[in-house]
């Protein structure tokens, strides 16, 4: 009896000893994923393009559906159901549009710029520091926007900080030009530096792109403190000219992401997510709001944008009616390598336009407009010279909508909302709306008889107090309940703080 | 591996000098019968030495001729021997205690115990038990059967069975199956490929499915923690423990057991019979529903028109449409075993084969199935040495279930989307100029018989399982054993979809002829190639020691030690936009393919020990420990240590054995099993490059530019185990000569610190956060009667009637969100499956309508729809409303067993209560109008009932917009009826959210045993023939008339609570089967 205990002791003993010390240390120690890299196999030309996709596939993918639909530029088919709650300005806080832009946006796109900031100033890599600040100036922009308020101060700090506070819209941008500054003041011709090539799928590497779409960044950012902030918005722009700083133009091309081919996962991401991977492809239908001005003005580029020069339009946000026309309403037009542009040159060019008139008096206005409009046309491979030659349709200083001759800047926005028909930008012609006020909202529907076309409408079905149009997202449901320190919701009528 | 069998060799060497001087004494103590009484003790009455029979009744003692051998043990009446040393080979027969119970089960580490010495709950079923019906999966004949066992098969051949032994209890990962014991060897229940994440969703079934049930003596399940603690963390939802056939020794024996299986669809939804194709009540020729005019038998044209004609036929409702479309299954399983041997070695040889053609038609969902088994036994003196070599090969093809996508598919929603009068049989001909892809009826669905003709998912597996297992008894107290398991799987995954683009000025082709000018979007095709590879390995070394300390006091000890890990490795490539259509090669593609890769590895080491102490065969205290180290907890603190104890009394030793009491036990256990994670959940990594976009997603590398980001999900360096605890208390009891037996479990379990992926506020720049967060309690109890009210010679009545019910309840959440969401859609389909806070681990939450102070529903005054709720309804600040638990509220089932001389009558029920499903075949079936509920209120416009318009300053008016008035008055609006938008349905998802309450006739058995002197004709020991019908009476509650509510495309876990997405249907199936042994 006694002797078997002491074999049991002896044998337990060295199977303990085999396994504690031996085994475990060494053979346990395998739970490092070998799926991923490491973090520390990380470089700023990696995570970059992780971040460029992240801004490409929200602004130029949900967005490009909600903000095309809030500037009229396309409408929900009828009698069909995939996008009516944007079309009824019905965007809860726990709906997709709502929450995935902020989601992604924040977890892939600024977390990812702000690895590859911090990782290239330890390297002194201005290249991708600039390439990291401006990319993050860009969306954060996106982001205040749409959302009025955001975590900028305290956020992207992991578990270091799960409840960070919310800064104000106008804190943030003067922080987000202070960065751009910053990286615009570093030497890019540091031996550190490096070339970002085609992981750079915007400008393809060319710094001088990104330094004028660091400037054209920050001249859009001072044109929204117009009616919030004048005084910095006139000092700021001023400044900024003056310095005889570089913008996007016809050389530098637009800060858009092109490089998309016709594959799944590889595509445009309105195009993947509309047509690609929708069991229909026929939601979009061109907007009786944006055809009827087209038709107006016997504008070429309803041909780019409708594949007809006469299409069957449904009146804004009608979805819910038989109209036996709606049916056949034409579809928008959309290929799988549609570019998704950030700042287009057309853009470039009005805000300069824009600046211009606030600002020095307007005489280059006409010019700037002109190239504007002229790059307009030319990305819809069209020629807009019979257009803004003197008693064209829009000819600066003469264009005119329901009888009346719009005043310059109505003119330059009423243009530039034109323009982002092309690029999945719809979302920059609601911001502009809601800055500027224009084009116009309609006192009528659009079925009326004294409907001015081209006048935005609110929609048919909308499920906000009547005459009233969405300013805003609401703040997003998992924001608000994941973040002790999310403010109250704000209703979405409500303007943001550079809103008129 | 070889430091244990170092170790073995030197314990080896040590005992050979131990041997003995005086005689040994061997023998088998037999009952009245002649069967083997197991782990009788046998004490010498000079000095209570001795030894303890095994599980056959040998035993082995050393004695002098003129011993006293007292033969003692739980259920026999005690026996004394007289040894007179004529033979040292001795055949002892005993007498049974009247009432006793002398059952064996099979308990941790593939101990054989006997059951009056365990403190906790266990159900033992064997091979008859389990293959009666002829089932093709070893679980497949046990639903309803156990107390305590949430059994359900998903349908069709070879689809997956969900297992949950006392509820739910961990929240995360799909982890709540049991773990599956094959003759002591952990077992893989993994699903290997299937995407089962409802939109493109086949079902290749679990790792347990494809075991061959025929090879099976017997299962034991242990259904709490305190029964599997000594198994560790796998454990934790308790364990199935399956025994296998084993060779005897003498004559070749030859099983043989095959059955015929023919099945029909089940339940299918009801469709109503007064309207109609068409939209709006008007009749349109492409239209996908029945929102058309009222039928009136007239014989009109219909469907699309083709060089310039068209089909004719009776525009009226056809009977049990959908009926037409499933096909009657056939499945053959056969099964023929060798087995025998002599007294040093048994081998037992099977080879069975299923071959399955389900429901689904046009070769659909088929399975071939060939399992092949060798085990032998051998003993050379004190030296046993076991092994146990099984293949499985199997050849499955599934259907596409779910939501069709770019590539192709979703046969059963387009199947859902066929106007009730329209002949869905005809389709079948996709070759027809009327229903091939250029001019298929309507351009918003695809003919289904194209998806089940063109479309396909295969699966090749290869699997092979089995141990080695060496025992040595140095002693009669003390003996060793070393087993070593492996299980093996190769599954390789073909899935194919055919491209289909309808040609420019066809009905639904670009440029349209229909009606509507509305074009079909083109199948791309595509092609998904895959291989998963699996791999366990496990071994264990164990010390016995049983020694009778005093003439009371009994002593049972183990000490071992474990080593497990785990291997997988994943490889899948995929292609889009096939060119050559029907060409199934991953170079037939017009666009660059996708590729993942995935390696996942898990190693554990582990000690444990139990001692069992038993006085006078009427007490029993058991205690274990374990402590394991796991590779998938921080390297530093991967240590997890848990404890177990149970106390077995049987109190019916103190009776008279003539009293009404024939046994009475009493048990009482605790357990704990700490479970670690799933791999790589603890250090920082970069992650994806992909971005997820509301359909499809950007993909990284990008068009020739590669790119990883910071990974979404901050792992947890402090991760900690899940504990789960476990306490259980129970009684036995027997009455009347066993006439009526009586067993009862309540038990309370909590699992703690729960692994989860906790969402974070994205502003963070993470989305989730791996944590340790809440408990969730499962209480319950259990109970299993079993009455014999009629027993005589020729004729007895059994019945065996189990009841049980789980109270769940997620007791606490510590992370960031106290409602994780488990499954759910965004947008369209809008029913969520949450783990709450006070509710169950499955609760359902849905859209609700806005609603005034006085309760009514508030609608929009320009549309009248009710408007969706947007205020927060509970503290977690969910606007959406919680619509139940999708968890039964209580289950039971009821067997009735007669038989008459020969013949033997048996049947099933299986009831179960309570709990709500989504169903998208009822969301489907309600669009469309196909739906009873669509024709409320004759389709004529309405106002919503008791609604009211807000007006300024919070005052109500009663609402007066009616809903859905169209060109001729009728409405087809009752789909959206109480919806303001698709993508927040309101309350129009309570139709779609249905009872899950069912009772299932789950099989009826006739059985007939020919005489000894018929079967023996034919040279055969025995035989056995038998009709069978399974699962074909079915009752849901009467606002149940979609779907079997036992249907799931969303795998066999937690995410399958949810409920279906457009899955095939499931079965009744009737079948003969005969067992034949030579």
């Amino acid at each position: 009896m006694k002797i078997f205990n002491k074999y049991i002791v002896i044998g337990t003993c060295l199977l303990s000893a085999m396994f504690v010390d031996t085994g475990c240390k060494k053979t346990l120690n395998i739970n490092q994923d070998p799926n991923f890299p490491t973090l520390a196999q990380g470089t700023p030309a990696l995570v970059f393009p992780v971040g460029v996709l992240a801004t490409t596939g929200k602004v130029g993918g949900d967005l490009a559906i909600v903000g095309g639909m809030w500037s009229q530029i396309f409408t929900q088919a009828s009698l069909s159901q995939q996008y009516t709650d944007v079309d009824s300005y019905n965007l809860q806080n726990t709906d997709g549009f709502v929450d995935a832009p902020w989601d992604v946006m924040f977890s892939s796109g600024l977390k990812n710029y702000q690895y590859v900031i911090t990782q290239a100033d330890s390297l002194q890599d201005w290249n991708y520091y600039l390439l990291g600040t401006v990319m993050k100036a860009y969306t954060a922009e996106v982001l205040v926007d749409l959302y009025d308020q955001m975590p900028y101060s305290q956020a992207l700090q992991g578990a270091a900080q799960l409840n960070p506070k919310f800064d104000d819209g106008y804190s943030i941008y003067t922080s987000l030009i202070a960065s751009i500054d910053t990286a615009l003041g570093k030497d890019f011709t540091a031996s550190t530096v490096t070339a970002p090539g085609s992981q750079d799928l915007i400008f393809g590497g060319k710094m001088s792109s990104w330094v004028a779409f660091a400037n054209t960044l920050k001249l859009k950012m001072y044109l929204r403190m117009i009616n919030a902030h004048p005084d910095v918005a006139t000092a700021g722009i001023t400044t900024l000219i003056n310095s005889g700083a570089t913008f996007i133009n016809a050389s530098t091309g637009g800060a858009s992401v092109t490089n998309f081919s016709d594959a799944p996962g590889l595509d445009n991401p309105l195009y993947e997510q509309n047509i690609r991977q929708l069991n229909t492809a026929v939601n979009l239908r061109a907007s009786k709001t944006f055809v009827s001005w087209l038709e107006s003005n016997a504008d070429p580029r309803i041909n780019y944008f409708f594949g007809s020069s006469a299409p069957i339009a449904i009146n804004q946000g009608d979805f819910r009616s038989s109209d036996p026309t709606y049916p056949n309403a034409a579809v928008f037009v959309e290929t799988a390598v549609d570019p998704v542009d950030f700042i287009s040159v057309a853009e470039s060019y009005f805000m300069q336009a824009e600046a211009d008139v606030r600002y020095f008096g307007g005489t280059k206005a006409e010019g700037l407009y002109n190239q504007g409009v002229t790059a307009a046309f030319a990305a819809t491979g069209n020629d807009a010279s019979t257009f803004i030659a003197p008693g064209g349709a829009y000819a600066w200083g003469t264009e005119v909508e329901g009888g009346v001759t719009l005043q310059p800047i109505q003119q330059i926005i009423r243009q530039k909302w034109a323009s982002f028909a092309f690029g999945c930008h719809g979302m920059e012609g609601f911001f502009e709306h809601n800055r500027t006020g224009y084009p116009e909202q309609s006192a009528v529907y659009s079925t009326s008889l004294n409907y001015i076309p081209g006048q935005w409408v609110v929609v048919k079905n909308s499920v906000l107090t009547p005459g009233l149009m969405p300013k805003r997202l609401v703040f997003p449901y998992d924001e608000t309940s994941r973040n002790t320190n999310a403010p109250a919701i704000v209703p979405s009528t409500t303007a943001v703080w550079w809103g008129k | 591996m070889r430091k244990f069998l170092v170790i073995l060799g030197a314990i080896c060497l040590i005992s050979s000098t131990l041997l003995a001087q005086s005689i040994t004494l061997k023998g088998k103590i037999v009952d009245d019968q002649g069967l083997g009484v197991s782990f009788a003790t046998v004490k010498l009455q000079r000095n209570n030495k001795g030894a303890v029979a095994d599980e056959n009744g040998n035993f082995s003692v050393q004695a002098r001729v003129g011993d006293v051998l007292i033969i003692s043990g739980v259920g026999i009446k005690t026996y004394q021997y007289n040894v007179d040393g004529a033979s040292t080979t001795v055949r002892i027969s005993v007498t049974k205690a009247a009432g006793a119970l002398t059952e064996v089960v099979v308990t941790a580490l593939g101990q054989s115990q006997s059951k009056a010495k365990i403190g906790y709950a266990t159900q033992t079923f064997n091979t008859a038990a389990i293959n009666k019906n002829g089932v093709t999966g070893a679980l497949d004949g046990l639903e309803g059967k156990i107390a305590g066992a949430d059994i359900s098969n998903t349908g069709g051949p070879g689809s997956s069975t969900k297992v949950v032994l006392r509820g739910y209890g961990v929240i995360a990962g799909g982890n709540n199956q049991p773990l599956y014991v094959i003759d002591g060897v952990p077992l893989s229940d993994g699903i290997y490929q299937g995407s089962m994440n409802g939109t493109d969703g086949a079902d290749y079934g679990n790792g347990m499915t494809n075991i061959n049930p025929n090879d099976i003596e017997s299962i034991t399940v242990l259904k709490g923690t305190a029964a599997s603690s000594l198994y560790g963390g796998l454990a934790k939802n308790g364990a199935i423990m399956i025994t296998t056939k084993k060779g005897r020794a003498g004559k070749l024996k030859i099983e043989y057991s095959g059955s015929a299986n023919f099945s029909k669809v089940g339940k299918l939804p009801d469709y109503q019979s007064e309207f109609g194709q068409g939209w709006g009540g008007v009749f349109v020729l492409d239209e996908n529903g029945s929102w058309g005019p009222k039928l009136d038998g007239v014989v009109r044209p219909w469907g699309s028109i083709v060089d310039n004609s068209q089909l004719l036929k009776p525009f009226s409702a056809i009977k049990d449409p959908l009926r037409q479309f499933y096909t009657t299954g056939h499945e053959y399983n056969n099964s023929l075993a060798l087995s025998g041997g002599t007294d040093v070695t048994r081998f037992y040889f099977s080879y069975g084969n299923v071959s399955s053609n389900g429901i689904v038609p046009e070769n659909g969902n088929t399975q071939q199935r060939n399992t092949f088994s060798f085990r032998t036994n051998s003993n050379f003196g004190k030296f046993t040495f076991n092994t146990s070599l099984n293949y499985v090969g199997q050849d499955l093809k599934v259907p596409n279930t779910g939501q069709s996508n770019s590539s192709g598919g979703g046969v059963f929603e387009s199947l859902l989307q066929i106007p009730v009068d329209l002949p869905i049989h005809d389709f079948r001909d996709i070759n027809s100029k009327f229903f091939n892809v250029n001019n298929f009826f309507t351009p918003y669905a695809e003919n289904p018989y194209f998806g089940l003709l063109e479309n396909g998912n295969q699966q090749k597996l290869d699997r092979i399982f089995g141990n080695l297992d060496f025992g040595y008894k140095f002693t009669n107290n003390l003996s060793a054993e070393f087993r070593l398991g492996a299980d093996i799987t190769n599954a390789r995954t073909f899935e194919w979809k055919n491209s289909a683009y309808a040609q420019p000025g066809s009905w639904v082709g670009p440029g349209p002829t229909n009606p509507e000018g509305f074009a079909r979007t083109p199948d791309f095709g595509g092609i998904t190639q895959g291989s998963d590879y699996y791999g366990i390995v496990n071994g264990d070394f164990i010390v016995k020691y049983n020694k009778d300390l005093t003439r009371d006091l009994s002593l049972d000890a183990l000490v071992g030690a474990n080593y497990y890990t785990t291997n997988q490795r994943s490889e899948a490539t995929t292609v889009t936009n096939i060119v050559v259509p029907g060409f199934y090669n991953l170079s037939n593609t017009s666009a660059p393919p996708t590729t993942s890769d995935a390696t996942f590895q898990r190693r554990r080491e582990g000690l444990y020990g139990q001692v069992t102490l038993g006085y006078k065969n009427e007490l029993f205290l058991t205690g274990n420990v374990r402590n394991d180290w796991s590779s998938t907890l921080p390297i530093n603190s991967n240590s997890i240590f848990y404890p177990g104890a149970n106390l077995s009394w049987v109190a019916s030793q103190l009776f008279n054995s003539r009293t009404a009491v024939s046994f009475l036990k009493f048990r009482a256990a605790y357990g704990r099993t700490g479970s670690d994670p799933d791999p790589y959940l603890v250090l920082p990594q970069l992650g994806s490059g992909n971005i997820t976009l509301p359909f499809g997603s950007l993909t990284t590398p990008f068009n020739g530019v590669s790119g990883y980001g910071i990974d979404n999900q901050i792992g947890n360096p402090s991760l900690k185990p899940i504990f789960t605890d476990e306490v259980e208390v129970g009684a036995e009891a027997r009455f009347l000569k066993d006439r009526l037996g009586l067993d009862v479990s309540l038990y309370n379990r909590k699992t703690k610190g729960q692994i989860f992926p906790v969402p974070i506020a994205p502003s963070t720049g993470y989305t989730t956060l791996v944590q340790n967060l809440g408990t969730v309690s499962n209480k319950g109890i259990e109970l299993t009667l079993n009455l014999k009210p009629i027993e005589t010679r020729n004729f007895s009545w059994t019945l065996t009637y189990v009841f049980a019910k789980d109270w769940n309840k997620v007791l606490s959440l510590t992370g960031a969100s106290q409602d994780p969401l488990l499954f759910g859609f965004a947008s369209a389909i809008d029913a969520e499956l949450r783990a709450v806070v006070g509710k169950t681990v499955a609760s359902i939450y849905d859209g609700v309508p806005q609603k005034s102070p006085t309760g009514q529903i508030v609608v929009n005054p320009q549309t009248g729809f009710s408007i969706p709720n947007a205020t927060p309804l509970d503290p977690f600040g969910q606007v959406k409303g919680y619509y139940g638990s999708a968890l039964y509220n209580y289950t039971m089932g009821l067997t009735n067993t007669f038989t008459y001389k020969d013949f033997s009558l048996s049947a099933s029920l299986d009831f179960r209560y309570g709990g709500v499903m989504f169903s998208q075949t009822a969301n489907l079936d309600l669009f469309v109008g196909n739906g009873i509920a669509t024709t409320y209120n004759d389709r004529r416009p309405y106002i919503i009932p008791n609604s009211v318009v807000a007006g300024a300053n919070g005052t109500y008016t009663p609402n007066t917009t009616y809903i859905g008035a169209s060109a001729n008055g009728q409405s087809d609006q009752t789909y959206n009826a109480y919806s303001e938008s698709n993508s927040f349905s309101a309350s129009a998802d309570a139709q779609r959210i249905i009872d899950r309450s069912f009772l299932k006739l789950r099989d009826v058995n006739l059985s007939y045993s020919l005489p000894r002197r018929w079967a023996s004709k034919v040279s055969a020991a025995s035989a056995s023939l038998g009709v069978y019908g399974r699962n074909f009476l079915l009752w849901t509650p009467k606002t149940n008339v979609y779907v079997d509510p036992e249907a799931t495309n969303l795998g066999n876990d937690l995410a399958g609570e949810y409920g279906e997405l457009a899955s095939t249907p499931l079965t009744k199936s009737y079948g003969v089967i005969l067992k034949v042994v030579f």
